[in-house]
């Protein structure tokens, strides 16, 4: 039986609703993986709304106020949840744009809804019942990150929680999937099964080229095939595409060697752009896949 | 089998209430109607929207075939929505049907049950040959014993 595609629509107040689903222009979700500072959060807006500007691409501003599942004790664990929404507030309030947080603890849900457009599951926490609880109660649309070791049709079970917590507003992510040890690789089927749910679907192209935790302490990562794997995602039909940027990754307090350097941005979107529009109008002068196992 | 029209009942006297058979909400995967058939150890299930009207039918033998065709991990079968692999349409009687005309219509389709639903096509029960079997065997044979 044929799901309806569901649109979901990121932004209140006065911020003029992003929406992201079948058959709409491509979305945007990036920024730096961490709030470092109010000064550094504000200077990446910035710039990345000058390239989405320029491409008249819809965007979401995604920065995090805790990383929680960072490899080592040492590393950077954020600016906290206070301080961390006053920045993102302001980023919001000065460039007029939805932004998006991930939380990791069920606490946290209630004050990152009251801020943010969208509020997100991180992957390692997409099947826990109280985060997804708390994200639905927010009364915001969900974004729910595949599990590194979760199946696409398995997502479907996140999925139900969430409805049945009251959430009809949800965007599954692909970021990956082990491989063994240290190692992801990335399975685009994945986006077509997550996206018999009904629900839009995204896919994160610097966590997908992560090598987990592979140099010791950190985690590792392949960036020279983030332009690659983000054509092969267009191909695949996604309606948003996730990334995290930095104006100088090696000093990046967080994911310094998968996220994108800020000055290939506009290379990789312009592509992301053309090919999803190309894709649209492939399904519009072909029609719908419709191959079928027997 | 001939059946004495005094000993000829309507379907609702012999059928299988709802709380008695596996019915399954279209929103249920097939682990969960699976699940629901081996609990009341019944090789079919009803599929009902949210008014409670008979949408399809999955069956044992739906199960098998899918089973030799499916090209996907069991785990990914799993969780498919029961609504993608019903049967749509099925044959169904009135409970005022009567039983001779219900077990007809068995063995014509060579089908072990079927639904039953009213007017406004809510299931209301099931006519399943087990139960109809038992009331075959206790039914009186001839008019002798009906009398007596």
């Amino acid at each position: 039986m044929k799901k309806t595609n569901k649109i979901i629509s990121i932004g209140y107040g006065k911020i003029k609703p992003v929406k992201v689903g079948k058959k709409l222009p491509l979305v945007f979700i990036g920024g730096p993986c961490a709030i470092e500072n109010y000064d550094h959060n504000m200077y990446m807006a910035e710039k990345i709304k000058i390239v989405c500007d320029e491409l008249k691409l819809k965007w979401v501003f995604k920065s995090c106020y805790d990383k929680d599942c960072r490899s080592s004790p040492d590393s950077f664990h954020g600016v906290g949840l206070e301080e961390g929404l006053k920045i993102l507030q302001s980023t919001r309030d000065t460039f007029n744009i939805p932004v998006v947080s991930d939380f990791s603890e069920a606490k946290d849900a209630a004050a990152v809804g009251e801020v943010c457009d969208l509020v997100q599951i991180p992957a390692y926490l997409c099947r826990q019942t109280s985060i997804l609880r708390e994200a639905a109660f927010t009364g915001r649309p969900v974004h729910l990150k595949k599990g590194q070791f979760m199946s696409p049709w398995n997502m479907k079970n996140s999925v139900r929680k969430l409805e049945s917590f009251g959430c009809n507003d949800v965007l599954l992510t692909e970021r990956g999937t082990f491989f063994g040890y240290n190692m992801l690789v990335n399975d685009f089927t994945s986006l077509p099964i997550m996206a018999q749910t009904g629900y839009p679907v995204c896919y994160d192209a610097t966590h997908s080229i992560q090598l987990p935790t592979s140099m010791g302490s950190i985690s590792g990562g392949q960036r020279e095939f983030i332009p690659s794997l983000v054509r092969a995602a267009m191909g695949m039909g996604v309606n948003a595409l996730f990334m995290e940027v930095h104006d100088n990754p090696s000093k990046a307090l967080s994911d310094s060697n998968t996220v994108l350097d800020l000055k290939y941005l506009k290379l990789i979107l312009s592509q992301a752009v053309e090919m999803h529009s190309k894709f649209l109008e492939l399904i519009n002068k072909f029609g719908e896949d419709n191959v079928h196992t027997s | 089998m001939s059946i004495h029209p005094k000993n000829d009942p309507e379907v609702s006297m012999v059928m299988m209430s709802t709380k008695s058979f596996p019915v399954v909400d279209k929103e249920k995967i097939i682990k969960e109607t699976l699940e629901k058939m081996s609990f009341f150890k019944i090789g079919i299930t009803c599929i009902v929207d949210n008014k409670n009207q008979l949408l399809g039918l999955i069956t044992d033998g739906d199960i098998r075939r899918m089973l030799l065709n499916i090209q996907k991990p069991l785990s990914a079968l799993f969780m498919e929505d029961v609504n993608d692999h019903m049967t749509l349409n099925p044959f169904t009687i009135y409970p005022e049907t009567k039983f001779s005309e219900a077990i007809s219509l068995m063995e014509q389709k060579k089908i072990w049950d079927l639904p039953v639903v009213d007017k406004n096509h809510k299931l209301v029960g099931l006519f399943h040959l087990h139960p109809a079997i038992e009331f075959l065997i206790k039914t009186p044979k001839s008019e002798k014993e009906i009398i007596r």
